[in-house]
């Protein structure tokens, strides 16, 4: 469906992206997951055909990105990183221009979509919040029914009741045949929609794997609070687990793929109380990232 | 060309044509009422042009004098504020047509659709092509509506010296906005294509008013458009019109021609 093959691009200000490769079959959803200004963006430029490569490729049904701009996105919907629509336009009035742009007749879709995601297309587009705004974007990108879809960080401004409807959403999409490309930088995102997942730093892929591999190789930093110290000490100086810090009651520790060895040393204490602490990606993978800058 | 789009753009720059349009009908219809009461006074008025230094009667393209009233309306309107108006109305149509919707980002929505980048940048062109197209019909058309309301048989009107005038005014702007459509075509930053264009055109203008004073930096016309642009002379029936009109018409598609091709091969940041 979508191939990407040795696309390199370099920016005046040595930024860029390096030999990114990657192929998303038909039906897929494929994650795209880096940290900010990893090159996310700039690839998904390359696939809509924003931007010419200086090596390698972007192909679409076998089209050209770059070359066949125009017949490529007969295929496409697309939701950009950062939205912006034409001025002095209602969100109906927007929508109607956009479908007659895309050449379908999606009026009977597009009435779902909006109810779904509970907006008043109505409202003049300057006035709308964030969240209606990618609402918005979301309705453009689904409403002609494309063979894929390419979504840049599509919950953002979305209030989590809303990115629960849009991953219901995604799936009924995804068993009806669409294939989906959607990066992100938050790894819960994409654990919960995509089948695999290409992880991306400073403009390289450095890997390429299954949802459930990844799962395992992600690091997940537990606050566990004690009932009493002297425990909190005792599962510290234990050594089962590599602990991270310990302040009096409470014992940081990382956990990497290795839960049930977790769950059976601490079920030997009585705890209080069980965090798990957010942490960006690169700390997410750290041991991924960590190997790959080692190995260079 | 994309029709949903000329017509979405046709929509969203409505407003700026017909306030340029009624404004210049305005303005025409005015200087039409004007003139009997002034037409009276014609001797008395053209001695105080020949009392004035003759680089600035030049400069400011009032030489036509007040004989007739196509002289007088090239001098009072063609002259300085046509030109004016109408090239800050390219500047800033070809602006909001292309950079700014790069710059914002909008661009992207356009081109995710099937809609290749050459008929996006025709599309824009031909929405500027129109608007002064309207513009101009418009002024011309109040020019005859005045003559026939105020001026009638009582003074002199030459119809075909006025219908020559507007042709070469409206090539100029097809020049003037095909500039502008260029740098607007091959900028990112829709402050920095409006600075930039505005600089090329208001900088030609001034060169040739410059020029015009005195003669010796006269050679300085030759680097501007606007020399091919001599209303007081097309009035009066000299001034080249034919061969003007050519040259800015040529102009100004080459730089349209320019532009679409520059969109369509050039890397955009949205």
């Amino acid at each position: 469906m979508l191939i990407v093959e040795g696309l390199t691009k370099q920016f005046a200000n040595g930024r860029g992206i390096m030999d990114v490769s990657f192929t998303v079959r038909q039906g897929e959803v494929f994650g795209f997951l880096g940290p900010n200004g990893a090159g996310k963006s700039t690839t998904i430029r390359h696939i809509m055909g924003f931007m010419k490569p200086d090596r390698g490729f972007a192909m679409i049904n076998g089209l050209d990105c770059w070359k066949e701009q125009g017949t490529v996105q007969k295929h496409v919907g697309y939701l950009p990183g950062e939205i912006a629509f034409i001025e002095g336009m209602t969100g109906r009035s927007f929508l109607s221009f956009i479908a007659a742009m895309q050449r379908v007749d999606s009026s009977e879709k597009r009435a779902r979509l909006i109810e779904r995601l509970q907006f008043d297309d109505t409202t003049p587009i300057r006035k709308m919040s964030k969240g209606m705004k990618q609402k918005l974007g979301i309705v453009a990108a689904f409403m002609h029914d494309p063979a894929l879809i390419i979504l840049d960080e599509p919950t953002s401004g979305l209030d989590p009741l809303m990115q629960q409807t849009f991953i219901e959403l995604l799936l009924e999409e995804k068993a009806k045949g669409t294939t989906f490309l959607m990066s992100s930088h938050s790894f819960p995102e994409i654990e919960r929609t995509c089948d695999r997942a290409a992880i991306i730093k400073d403009g390289r892929i450095v890997a390429i794997n299954n949802i459930h591999e990844l799962q395992s190789l992600q690091r997940k930093l537990i606050v566990i609070v004690f009932e009493r110290e002297a425990d909190a000490e005792h599962f510290a100086q234990n050594g089962q687990i590599p602990v991270e810090s310990r302040d009096d009651r409470s014992v940081t520790v990382a956990v990497q793929g290795n839960y049930n060895k977790l769950i059976q040393e601490a079920s030997k204490y009585h705890i209080r109380s069980l965090d798990i602490t957010a942490q960006n990606l690169e700390q997410v993978f750290m041991h991924y990232y960590d190997r790959r800058d080692n190995a260079r | 060309m994309n029709a949903p789009l000329f017509k979405q753009m046709m929509k969203t720059n409505r407003k700026g044509i017909s306030n340029y349009a009624f404004g210049s009908a305005f303005y025409m219809l005015l200087m039409f009422w004007l003139y009997p009461g002034m037409a009276a006074n014609t001797d008395a008025l053209n001695d105080l042009l020949k009392s004035m230094p003759e680089g600035v009667v030049n400069a400011f393209n009032i030489q036509g004098g007040f004989g007739s009233m196509e002289a007088f309306i090239s001098g009072e309107y063609y002259g300085l504020i046509l030109p004016i108006l109408l090239s800050i109305f390219s500047l800033m149509v070809s602006t909001a047509l292309l950079a700014r919707l790069v710059d914002q980002g909008s661009m992207a929505y356009l081109l995710s659709t099937p809609t290749t980048r050459r008929q996006v940048a025709t599309t824009q062109a031909a929405v500027l092509t129109v608007g002064l197209l309207i513009i101009m019909l418009v002024t011309t058309a109040s020019g005859f509506l005045g003559n026939a309301w105020f001026i009638g048989d009582k003074f002199e009107f030459n119809g075909s010296r006025f219908f020559r005038l507007n042709l070469v005014a409206w090539m100029l702007f097809t020049a003037v906005g095909g500039i502008s459509f260029f740098i607007s075509a091959v900028m990112n930053d829709e402050k920095k294509a409006l600075g930039t264009s505005g600089t090329i055109v208001f900088g030609m203008f001034a060169l040739d008013m410059i020029a015009k004073v005195s003669d010796s930096v006269a050679w300085l016309k030759d680097v501007s458009i606007f020399s091919l642009y001599r209303p007081g002379a097309i009035a009066t029936g000299g001034g080249d019109p034919a061969v003007a009109s050519v040259v800015l018409l040529l102009i100004g598609l080459a730089c349209y021609v320019g532009g679409i091709i520059a969109f369509s091969r050039r890397d955009l940041p949205l």
